[in-house]
């Protein structure tokens, strides 16, 4: 059965058709080319698809579509004012946490969930909040630095202008 | 790959529910949080007409403790380690599903889906058995309970009819002066499966025998498990070093693991004696 789903995707009002079997991350991607929310595992163990829906942070990969009728979405497209990144994208950025990028926007998310809820973790709390969250690059200790300084500079609010 | 075509349908009410249950019977998938049922149909290995989602049923997200705490069946994992209900009941519920995978994973799954699935690794369960909880399961005649150990019956398997649901976990309010502990043992991992999972709760009377214990197991046989053999052990008994080795000794024999990436089976049955010991020895310690 196909059917009519209205949705807040990154604060923008959006309406489209999808058949029911359908997840979340499919329609973000195929229907509505929102490709930073990157899709691998497919069984909710790497976190590269994590998204915020009503700012709670979920696997779209295993979020049905139907089921965010009404609801608003949040990826990583949607962390950016404009061209000006978050405090965590920039602390990303300047801690080297980013290599080859792909589970990048699901950290930012999954931080971004726990900076809204916990605006001064502690170390032990950043690791705690991004154990489902993996990464075969950094070795984790940057990204976990990017999310302590993001912390310290106040994240969530827009501090600098993309490549300045 | 995609999942196979279905109709959703997502009722506002339990009765509602129940009667989408009936009439679509086997074509039917009951869907809670969709963590385990997203990847079985990913899988193939559930291909249903119809999913029936929970998720707008208000009544199965509360959580309330009028005497007994009642969690609805649809409460997450995060929503229990929150509960100041549950704080103040049972936290030994709050600390069992705060270690079930990950944030994501407890902002989706649910009580309820966890203990439907039956997976003899669920976390919550063996504290739900250490605690005496019931289920609360709604069908076409009405509501009846069941005892969590009654309700486990095999690998993945329930005592739920294909007509009922399950509406709430009923804990009853632990006596005075109960201890409880919580280990989730795990080889690699914080987020991995475990392997071995121990809960209990101790009465302990004002000598500071115990009067009575309850001692959950989970990952080492083909459902969680109470280990009534060394329950039974500690009855009556002061927590010496001899009754405390005697019943972590009996808690390893209640086992039957299997051997996975998360240890041999021997290796299982061996920790789950020494983190049966541990938890006594904390508890006679206090
Ligand atoms: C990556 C990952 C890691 C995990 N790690 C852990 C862990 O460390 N520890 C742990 O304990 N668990 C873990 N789980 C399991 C998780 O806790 C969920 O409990 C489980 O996936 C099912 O919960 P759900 O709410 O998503 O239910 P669903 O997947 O929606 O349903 C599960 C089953 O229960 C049935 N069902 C659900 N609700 C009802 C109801 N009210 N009445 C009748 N039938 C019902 C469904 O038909 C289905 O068969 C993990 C899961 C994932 C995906
Ligand atoms: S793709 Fe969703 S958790 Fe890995
Ligand atoms: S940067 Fe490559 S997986 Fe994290």
């Amino acid at each position: 059965m196909t059917r009519h789903l209205s949705m807040s995707i990154n604060g923008e009002p959006h309406e489209f058709d999808a058949a029911d079997h359908r997840t979340l991350i499919e329609v973000l991607r195929d229907d509505l080319a929102l490709t930073g929310t990157k899709d691998a595992c497919r069984q909710g163990v790497c976190g590269s698809c994590t998204v915020l829906v009503d700012g709670v942070a979920v696997r779209s990969c295993l979020m049905l579509a139907a089921r965010c009728q009404g609801k608003s979405v949040t990826t990583v497209e949607g962390l950016a004012a404009g061209d000006r990144l978050s405090a965590l994208q920039q602390a990303f950025v300047e801690a080297g946490a980013v290599q080859c990028g792909y589970c990048t926007s699901g950290m930012l998310i999954a931080a971004t969930a726990l900076l809204e809820s916990n605006p001064s973790p502690t170390e032990v709390e950043v690791r705690a909040a991004l154990v489902g969250n993996l990464c075969r690059c950094t070795g984790y200790a940057p990204i976990v630095r990017a999310v302590l300084a993001a912390s310290r500079a106040g994240a969530g609010h827009p501090v600098a202008a993309v490549g300045s | 790959m995609s999942l196979p075509r279905f109709e959703y349908r997502a009722p506002g009410t339990l009765a509602d529910a129940l009667a989408v249950r009936r009439e679509a019977g086997e074509d039917a998938l009951v869907m809670a949080g969709g963590l385990t049922t997203v990847i079985l149909m990913r899988e193939r290995l559930a291909r249903p007409r119809l999913v029936l989602s929970l998720s707008e049923i208000e009544a199965l997200r509360r959580i309330e403790a009028n005497g007994a705490l009642s969690i609805g069946a649809m409460a997450t994992h995060a929503e229990i380690v929150r509960s100041p209900a549950v704080a103040a009941v049972a936290p030994l519920i709050a600390e069992a599903c705060g270690h079930v995978g990950s944030p994501a994973i407890r902002n989706m799954g649910t009580l309820g889906g966890n203990v439907c699935h039956a997976d003899s690794a669920s976390d919550p369960a063996p504290a739900l058995l250490a605690l005496d909880a019931e289920a609360v399961i709604a069908g076409p005649r009405g509501e009846r309970r069941l005892p969590m150990t009654g309700f486990f019956q095999g690998t993945l398997t329930t005592a739920l009819g294909g007509d009922e649901l399950l509406a709430a976990i009923r804990i009853p309010r632990p006596a005075a002066g109960t201890a409880s502990r919580f280990v989730k043992y795990t080889a690699t991992t914080a987020e991995a499966f475990a392997t071995v999972t121990v809960a209990m709760t101790v009465v302990k009377d004002a000598a500071g025998a115990c009067r009575s214990a309850r001692i959950g197991l989970g990952s080492v046989a083909s459902t969680p498990i109470r280990a009534t053999a060394a329950e039974s052990l500690l009855a009556g008994r002061r927590l010496t070093r001899e009754a405390i080795d005697e019943a972590a000794r009996a808690a390893a024999d209640a086992t039957s693991p299997s051997s996975n990436n998360q240890g041999s089976a021997g290796y299982r049955r061996e920790m789950t004696r020494v983190w049966v010991r541990r938890l006594l020895e904390d508890i006679a310690a206090r």
